[in-house]
């Protein structure tokens, strides 16, 4: 029996998975020091400002952190004169924040799970935490020049990043989100896309896969189906959050090989007021048999949405994973002990 | 000609450009009404388009902003109710619940189908939904947006509150937002439920003609 991350391996590479993979169960997120140096927010945490400038609420009631946007609050007041606002953090931790986080790449039994470093917000986020979401879009058409330059300026920065996470910490996979579109479509127009993200994205994920990491795992909970091919030149090997909207047995046909896709059960499916572990299997074995029998378990991976384990009421997220679980037992003929024995404890970061 | 370049410019998104050809129409004699028929026309064929993913949520965004300076530039030539002259909404993302790009949207695509806007901003207690119709009683629709499955039965209790109340038949009652479907409107009262921005519009349209 294969062990959760080479099973996950296996489903990446179009190899011989032994079952479907059960969501996170062969990624463990960790962090870098500028998540912990820059104010990490707690459910409940409201109107803290980051190390960015950005303010960020987290309600009780949400899957994670997100900006303020009224106008007091907006960090680039003029778009034009962007330079004046916007003032990269600097990337330079003591040992000490390097050690805590090296502790917790070194608690992780890698032969289990990928250690994957958890980067956000990505560029197309942080460009709208920065102006906010309206502002940014309408940039992106009417201030061309000065949004490429806020990209380059936004990219270099990660750049450095990634030099920081992958000569410390030396993951073997990034998990790195940014969310590119609503439910229904891209946010932008497949060629504005392409123009403003593409090449940044190259570099960034470029160096990484050049630095010992093995997996881009990138997270977007979305409509992306259109820009796919755009995501694959970047470098992505699994697209984490590929909403039901995408098609995914399509997507499967179309791009299975060069990208893999990691989703299918939207949040909203299972994850409301009233949800039941019925709610749950039925959610799980319609995303295996619609998507995992495309193929043969290859290239997808059953799994909420959400950019994380966990879910917005609490029971839904173990509903989806005991269902995966029981079905894997009962399908492939694993006892339910062995599958424990070869991958880390169900972990809930949400 | 230049109606059609006013056109034109709404469509696609030139706001620097459009307040100079709105006040070249209105100099060579155009009526103002005609000018803002002109501009509501072009948004919605901007909503149809976005509506069939024709174009992207930036392209609606900035032709509602080109409408908008246009509007600015038409205002002092209209009579008192003509901008708006759709009627009155009220919208406000339900209690709770603190997004507000989608509501947003809305708002902005409501605006230039001719209608006025009161806008609560987020976490509106239905309180204060009530409470702004009693003091709008010309208003002609109430939008309520959710964007967690956390916040649906707020939104529920919001739908219930006005439903309850004694000039619910005056008044239509629209939803959306992510996790919300038209199952869900109908079991909760709403009136309306649509899926984006652009149908939004054209249905609040329809709910007033």
């Amino acid at each position: 029996m294969l062990t959760a991350k080479e099973n996950m391996r296996q489903v990446i590479l179009g190899g011989k998975p032994d079952r479907f993979v059960n969501q996170y169960e062969a990624v463990a997120l960790l962090f870098h020091p500028f998540l912990l140096a820059s104010p990490l927010l707690k459910k409940g945490d409201m109107n803290v400002v980051n190390a960015w400038g950005v303010t960020n609420s987290f309600p009780g009631n949400t899957p994670g952190a997100f900006p303020v946007h009224t106008p007091d609050k907006i960090v680039v007041k003029d778009i034009e004169h962007w330079r004046d606002y916007v003032h990269a953090p600097s990337l330079k931790f003591p040992d000490e924040l390097w050690n805590v986080c090296k502790d917790m790449y070194a608690a992780v039994d890698g032969t289990k799970a990928f250690k994957a470093t958890f980067v956000a917000p990505g560029l197309f986020e942080q460009s709208h935490h920065l102006c906010s979401m309206e502002e940014a879009l309408m940039n992106y058409m009417e201030y061309p020049d000065e949004m490429h330059d806020l990209i380059k300026y936004l990219t270099d920065w990660e750049l450095e990043l990634a030099e920081g996470i992958c000569s410390n910490l030396h993951p073997d996979t990034i998990f790195h989100h940014d969310d590119f579109g609503s439910e229904r479509n891209s946010f932008l127009r497949p060629s504005v896309f392409e123009d403003f993200f593409l090449d940044a994205y190259k570099q960034i994920y470029g160096y990484y896969k050049s630095h010992g990491v093995e997996f881009i795992i990138h997270h977007s909970d979305s409509y992306c189906a259109n820009i796919v091919p755009i995501m694959i030149e970047m470098g992505i090997d699994v697209w984490q959050g590929c909403m039901h909207s995408n098609n995914v047995p399509e997507l499967i046909r179309q791009y299975g090989g060069k990208m893999t896709f990691m989703g299918e059960i939207d949040n909203k499916q299972v994850d409301f007021d009233g949800w039941t572990y019925a709610d749950c299997e039925k959610a799980a074995l319609n995303a295996i048999n619609t998507c995992g029998s495309v193929a043969d378990g290859k290239y997808f991976i059953p799994c909420i949405s959400q950019g994380g384990p966990g879910s917005l009421y609490d029971g839904t997220y173990k509903g989806i994973w005991d269902a995966i679980d029981k079905y894997n037992c009962e399908k492939f003929g694993f006892k339910q002990e062995d599958i424990e024995a070869n991958r880390l404890p169900i972990t809930i970061m949400f | 000609m230049s109606l059609q370049n006013v056109n034109d410019l709404v469509t696609r998104g030139k706001a620097k450009l459009v307040p100079a050809a709105v006040q070249e129409t209105l100099d060579e004699g155009v009526a103002a009404t005609e000018i803002l028929d002109t501009m509501i026309a072009a948004m919605d064929v901007v909503g149809e388009k976005f509506k069939n993913n024709e174009i992207f949520v930036p392209e609606m965004l900035i032709s509602a902003k080109a409408m908008k300076k246009g509007v600015e530039v038409l205002k002092p030539h209209l009579a008192s109710g003509e901008v708006g002259s759709m009627g009155k909404m009220i919208m406000g993302t339900v209690a709770g619940d603190l997004h507000d790009i989608g509501k947003n949207l809305v708002i902005m695509m409501i605006e230039s189908a001719g209608f006025e806007v009161i806008d609560l901003g987020v976490d509106v207690p239905l309180e204060k939904f009530i409470s702004t119709y009693e003091e709008n009683p010309d208003t002609k629709i109430i939008g309520c947006s959710a964007l967690l499955t956390t916040t649906m039965p707020a939104l529920a209790d919001t739908v219930a509150a006005i439903n309850a109340a004694p000039w619910r038949s005056k008044v239509k009652v629209m939803v959306g937002g992510a996790p919300i479907t038209q199952e869900f409107a109908d079991k909760i009262g709403a009136d309306c439920y649509t899926p984006d921005a652009a149908s939004a519009a054209k249905a609040a349209k329809e709910l007033v003609s």
